[in-house]
């Protein structure tokens, strides 16, 4: 009995979490297996309306590719944002400051000042205009452009978090092994190359593990920048079937198959814990 | 070499400013200049058009409470159930792994995967689209729990368990000496806690697009207002839920800069 006491002060959080996690992810389940229209249970109606629909593998595709180009593109960026401002250049301290910025905006207000970026008529091709070339369709439906568009918009937000990871683990090495390497006559390459990069395992593989599960549930991206036909992704996808067919559980099945995924992706991280 | 790499430099952080800039040049200029071609970087006209249109328009007033609401009511529940639960972490290694691995899940759990289930359970028991948005801080307690815990427990650990057996050998209870030793100490924790807290609710658009439907709060109401075209009553509404954000992360900058909640924010 003591074993249990001593778990009786984390009962509210175990608690909520079996209602608010556990019970609506059964509840899922169940919806997913039930008939929208008749009611029947159990049935495979839904994952046969699902696997019929064009846009639902489209959706399956985007949310494989799309967090892959994401995780990509934020790693690579914060990784040389943060080599970058761990030298010594003037102001560093408020570049670092600045840099962060995006991060403070909220996501909708970041992905609405977006749409206006790249409308048509928008801010891109204003620059674009001015600099001589001519206009974009940065975001038309189903076109390739439209998910490097959105790739694009995802690393200019979040990349931030992935810089402040990865600026963290870098401030942690030691500055005595680079000048040992320097002494040996390493250049910058081959330090960055056989010290830093070697030294940023850790860090490097939670930044992918965390970015990449962030990512696979995109959903305001997408959705604010393109709707839910323009470059769908398994969320967009459940919101589209609840929301614009009221579908629930269609939704429930689509949604049910993108957390199945996210869980099973989530079980290495399980094993080396969470602190980033 | 030095000289690329502060031009790179610049280049971003230009790039990172101009988001903000352009949200605030959109809030306060007037509706056509932003429809205009070639579109103005800077604004021409100012004005409170958009301010005032979203108080007779929209009654935001009704959006702007619920936001605030819904996040204090958030902190409130997220603290209640973050706190008792930190602090048995912060003091035994076993429980500790347990209730990181559970919080794993509810950090990373794809949103609309709980967000339709919820939205289906809450028409049932009648908390859909509630005007109080009692479904909705429910919802976004999870997100923020994960966040809360992580702060609080850090705060705990650096309070010595020693402070507590004293307490107790003086006669206080484990709860007394909860109440009166440890919290105390962990209040700058809790400070921080709260705000990141209030953040993660006023800040979240999955749940409260699904959850609430017509009682909308800010984060769907800007996405409403770009998806009909109002790129100067979504920029107003956005710059308003910029006012919060920016505050706590001015509080909170050095915590941040120092990477203490680097990948717990989102």
């Amino acid at each position: 009995m003591p074993r249990l006491r001593a778990w009786a002060p984390a009962a509210p959080l175990l608690l909520y979490l079996a209602a608010f996690l556990v019970q609506p992810s059964l509840y899922a389940v169940k919806l997913s297996f039930t008939d929208t229209l008749t009611g029947h249970f159990p049935s495979l109606a839904n994952f046969r309306l699902v696997t019929g629909d064009g846009l639902f593998w489209r959706a399956l595709a985007g949310n494989v590719l799309l967090p892959a180009a994401i995780v990509a593109v934020e790693v690579a960026g914060g990784l040389a944002l943060a080599v970058l401002l761990a030298a010594r250049l003037p102001g560093r301290r408020l570049l670092r400051a600045i840099v962060v910025v995006p991060f403070a905006l909220p996501e909708v207000v970041f992905l609405t000042v977006m749409r206006y970026v790249f409308a048509p008529r928008g801010y891109a091709n204003a620059a674009l205009a001015a600099a001589g070339f001519a206009p974009v369709d940065w975001l038309v439906p189903g076109r390739v452009l439209t998910f490097f568009t959105v790739v694009a918009v995802d690393a200019w937000h979040v990349t931030p978090v992935v810089f402040l990871m990865l600026l963290a683990a870098l401030a942690s090495i030691p500055d005595e092994i680079a000048e040992a390497a320097r002494l040996d006559g390493a250049g910058a390459l081959r330090r960055f190359a056989f010290i830093t990069l070697p030294l940023l395992r850790p860090a490097l593989l939670s930044a992918v593990l965390l970015r990449g599960l962030d990512a696979l549930r995109v959903f305001a991206t997408p959705l604010m920048l393109t709707g839910a036909e323009g470059l769908p992704v398994l969320s967009t996808y459940a919101y589209h079937q609840w929301s614009d067919y009221g579908n629930d559980g269609a939704a429930a099945a689509a949604s049910s198959l993108l957390a199945l995924l996210s869980v099973v992706l989530t079980l290495p991280l399980l094993r080396r814990g969470t602190a980033p | 070499m030095r000289r690329i790499a502060l031009l790179v430099v610049l280049a971003v952080a230009a790039a990172d400013l101009l988001p903000l800039g352009l949200v605030l040049k959109q809030a306060f200029t007037p509706e056509r200049e932003s429809f205009a071609w070639p579109p103005t970087w800077l604004p021409r006209t100012l004005t409170l058009e958009n301010v005032r249109t979203l108080r007779e328009a929209v009654e935001i007033e009704g959006g702007l409470g619920l936001s605030a609401l819904v996040a204090a009511l958030t902190v409130a529940a997220t603290l209640a159930i973050a706190l008792p639960a930190a602090w048995v972490a912060a003091r035994r290694p076993a429980v500790d792994r347990g209730l990181d691995r559970a919080l794993v899940f509810a950090r990373l759990f794809p949103t609309i995967a709980l967000a339709i289930p919820l939205a289906a359970l809450s028409i049932r028991v009648g908390l859909y689209n509630s005007p109080l948005g009692t479904g909705l801080w429910l919802a976004h307690t999870l997100l923020a729990l994960p966040v809360a815990f992580l702060v609080l427990r850090g705060g705990f650990r650096s309070v010595p368990a020693e402070l507590e057996e004293a307490a107790r050998l003086d006669g206080a209870s484990t709860a007394g000496a909860f109440w009166r030793v440890s919290l105390p100490l962990v209040r700058p924790s809790l400070a921080a806690a709260s705000m990141l807290v209030f953040l993660v609710s006023w800040d979240e658009f999955g749940f409260s697009l699904l959850l609430q439907v017509t009682n909308r709060p800010l984060p769907p109401l800007v996405y409403y207002l770009t998806a009909f075209g109002h790129p100067g009553l979504a920029s107003a509404v956005a710059a308003l839920m910029l006012v919060p954000a920016v505050g706590v992360l001015l509080v909170l900058e050095p915590a941040l800069r120092a990477g203490v909640f680097a990948g717990s924010g989102r």
